[in-house]
């Protein structure tokens, strides 16, 4: 196998267009000859009003660089209008899983007769509105649709001035029609090109020579705002970030300092941390669990959790905290056992390289962030990392961390409960039944992508899939909520059922394993079994797929009364006759069925 | 003729980065390295611009299509 990890870095630390695409053909090589593996292979097409080479050059090395090989497929130059219009054209025929379209505003505004002002702006808008429909008609694949570049040019310039308007102006047209739809992701290259400084976005002779716009520094931010977005709708993110306290959190060492010598508050140094705790809470806001890896005295260090008046992130924040003299790989250990998540859904956040380097080399499966050595850009380096990236926010994302965070309190709960009634009767949960409709698509999609433990099958099914499904006469989606009275857990469970005439057949079945333990993953079984019952249906089928991450569900179907039916390739076939069922009582939870 | 010696190490070493030719000599040209098609021909220029300090105009750019115009070239620019 050949290792890229070297001509990756090579182009990376480069960053001329050169080394790219020097790099990107070893990739293809590689990848072509089978001497590299990647975790993943995406399908992804480019369309565009310019040459679209030099993008795909930096998209591959940077995909390359998260694992994943970008298999590209590239329209003609300015031909997407063709490429989409044409049911029979090259990309329908590649099938591409992901369609990035990235328009030229002179490409869309072709018009120049029409004044600047809102019908310019309606006609543009309903020239891309079209040809995006038109996508979904002839594609199942997922759309990432471009805004375009409204380049603001000099001020006192004031035809430019109209014109960066009028880009904007469809822009927002655009992403609102489109924000709600599963087919559609947008991908703000104006924002994009806006954060980076359009000045230097945008290199006129790149746009001369290659028919290109974009500067050489400008393509490599924007290949790795794709391979962002595409970790985000392949639910490729991770789901917790932990954290170092001395000179990551605060400046100083707490021991040595003492509380109140350490660096955090409104002046200089101190307020880079205040930033970058910011960021953290920002995170947490979004869903994502965070955690403390410390190796300090735990008195002091708590302390700071407790009593420093500019400390921003609290005890309450976290949903486990090691702070002790044990090696921090011990102690990542520790963290993914009590929050039970795995290590690759982790990321580590320190600044001594020596320990990130020890953590690299023991937990590989850690996301171990390469930190500058100035913490005025540590919060820069957080958010372009694209580990938590998101397109949108759920419920369900702003309860999560929090959710996660009370589990501690109820660890407590269990430990001082004398059984295991006494626990669960001290919760005081609420669950809720009930179908699935159209606007628990992401959520739903969300479990499919996340879930791995308590997931029977395995099925990772696509929001439009879904969508499909919930419309569907052939499938019932049950889903299930949770609140207890330390928070509520948002949805946590779903279950995929086809329904026919003769038998019902369980194809998905997967629950959040936070929840799991708590009775509440048999409520959502006894209400499969009652209505296929009440539907007068007589068996229930059901299947297991062992995955490396799934051998707590092996057991489930069995302690649900099922009896082993053979198998299907990989599928451990389960069945039940609706008759034999003895349905459970639930004693300790509140059951609400809609 | 010390600067020469230099051109040809660092055309050398971009060579290899841009088309992964191990040497190059005086024939090198358009016509017999597989890589350097049109979009090469942009990211050799773009990279001459970086490794020499210098700016090449449209109209040179156009005609740096063989290893010997590049060098004399680079050999007036100095």
């Amino acid at each position: 196998m050949l290792d890229i990890c070297g001509t990756v870095r090579e182009a990376q630390s480069s960053g001329s267009w050169i080394a790219y695409k020097q790099a990107a053909r070893k990739i293809r090589d590689g990848y072509n000859e089978e001497k590299i593996k990647f975790g993943n292979v995406v399908r992804a097409a480019f369309l565009g009003s310019f040459t679209i080479e030099p993008l795909i050059d930096y998209i591959v090395v940077e995909g390359a660089s998260e694992n994943v090989y970008i298999d590209a497929y590239l329209g003609g130059y300015d031909q997407y209008n063709q490429e989409i219009l044409n049911p029979e054209s090259g990309l329908y025929r590649f099938s591409p899983e992901i369609t990035l379209l990235m328009v030229e505003p002179e490409s869309i505004f072709t018009d120049n007769k029409t004044a600047p002002g809102p019908m310019a702006v309606e006609e543009a808008s309903g020239r891309i509105i079209r040809l995006v429909d038109f996508f979904k008609k002839n594609s199942k694949g997922t759309i990432f649709l471009s805004t375009f570049p409204a380049d603001p040019s000099w001020p006192l310039h004031p035809i430019d001035g109209e014109r960066e308007i009028m880009v904007k102006d469809v822009n927002i047209r655009v992403r609102d029609i489109f924000s709600k739809d599963t087919n559609v992701r947008i991908f703000d290259l104006d924002r994009l090109a806006a954060y980076f400084g359009y000045r230097n976005a945008l290199s006129p002779q790149m746009m001369h020579m290659a028919r290109m716009p974009f500067s050489e520094g400008f393509l490599a931010l924007l290949a790795r705002a794709y391979t962002s977005h595409l970790k985000a709708y392949k639910g490729m993110t991770r789901k917790c970030l932990v954290l170092d306290c001395d000179n990551t959190l605060w400046g100083g060492v707490v021991g040595e300092d003492g509380i109140d010598e350490i660096k955090l508050g409104p002046d200089f140094p101190g307020r880079e941390y205040i930033d970058l705790q910011k960021a953290l809470l920002e995170l947490f806001d979004q869903g994502v669990i965070l955690a403390v890896n410390s190796r300090n005295n735990f008195e002091d260090t708590l302390k700071v959790f407790r009593d420093h008046p500019h400390m921003l992130l609290k005890e309450k924040h976290f949903a486990s905290i090691q702070i002790n003299w044990n090696d921090k790989p011990s102690n990542m250990i520790k963290i993914a056992e009590e929050i039970n998540i795995g290590l690759d859904s982790m990321v580590f956040l320190d600044d001594s390289p020596t320990e990130r380097d020890l953590m690299r080399r023991a937990l590989p499966e850690v996301i171990t962030m390469e930190l500058p050595s100035n913490p005025d850009y540590f919060t820069r380096t957080l958010r372009e990392s694209g580990h938590f990236g998101k397109f949108f926010l759920l419920d369900e994302d702003r309860k999560r961390s929090q959710d996660y965070a009370s589990q501690r309190q109820r660890t407590e709960l269990r430990k001082s409960s004398i059984s295991m009634e006494d626990f669960l009767r001290g919760l005081d949960m609420t669950v809720t039944v009930r179908s699935a409709q159209l606007k628990d698509v992401h959520r739903i999609a969300q479990l499919f992508q996340r879930t791995n433990q308590f997931n029977l099958t395995t099925r990772r099914y696509t929001e439009s899939e879904i969508k499909d499904m919930i419309e569907s006469e052939k499938r019932r989606i049950y889903t299930l909520q949770v609140k207890d009275k330390y928070g509520d857990s948002g949805m946590v469970g779903v279950s995929i059922v086809e329904v026919s005439e003769e038998a019902w057949k369980i194809d998905s079945f997967l629950m959040s394993c936070r929840v799991i333990g708590r009775q509440i993953e048999y409520v959502l079984v006894d209400r499969i079994l009652k209505d296929a019952e009440k539907n007068g249906i007589d068996r229930v089928d059901a299947g297991y797929i062992k995955t490396k991450k799934n051998a707590l569900a092996e057991r489930f179907w069995e302690s649900n009364g099922f009896r082993s039916a053979g198998r299907d390739g990989d599928m451990l076939k389960w069945q039940v006759d609706t008759v034999s069922v003895k349905f459970r009582a639930f004693p300790y939870l509140r059951i609400v069925e809609e | 003729m010390g600067n020469t010696q230099n051109f040809d190490e660092r055309l050398q070493y971009l060579f290899k980065e841009a088309f992964g030719v191990d040497r190059v000599d005086d024939t090198t040209s358009v016509d017999n390295v597989d890589d350097w098609d049109s979009m090469g021909h942009v990211a050799l220029i773009l990279a001459l611009e970086r490794e020499f300090g210098i700016s090449i105009s449209p109209i040179d750019a156009v005609d740096l299509t063989s290893i010997k115009k590049i060098r004399s070239y680079l050999g007036r620019k100095e």
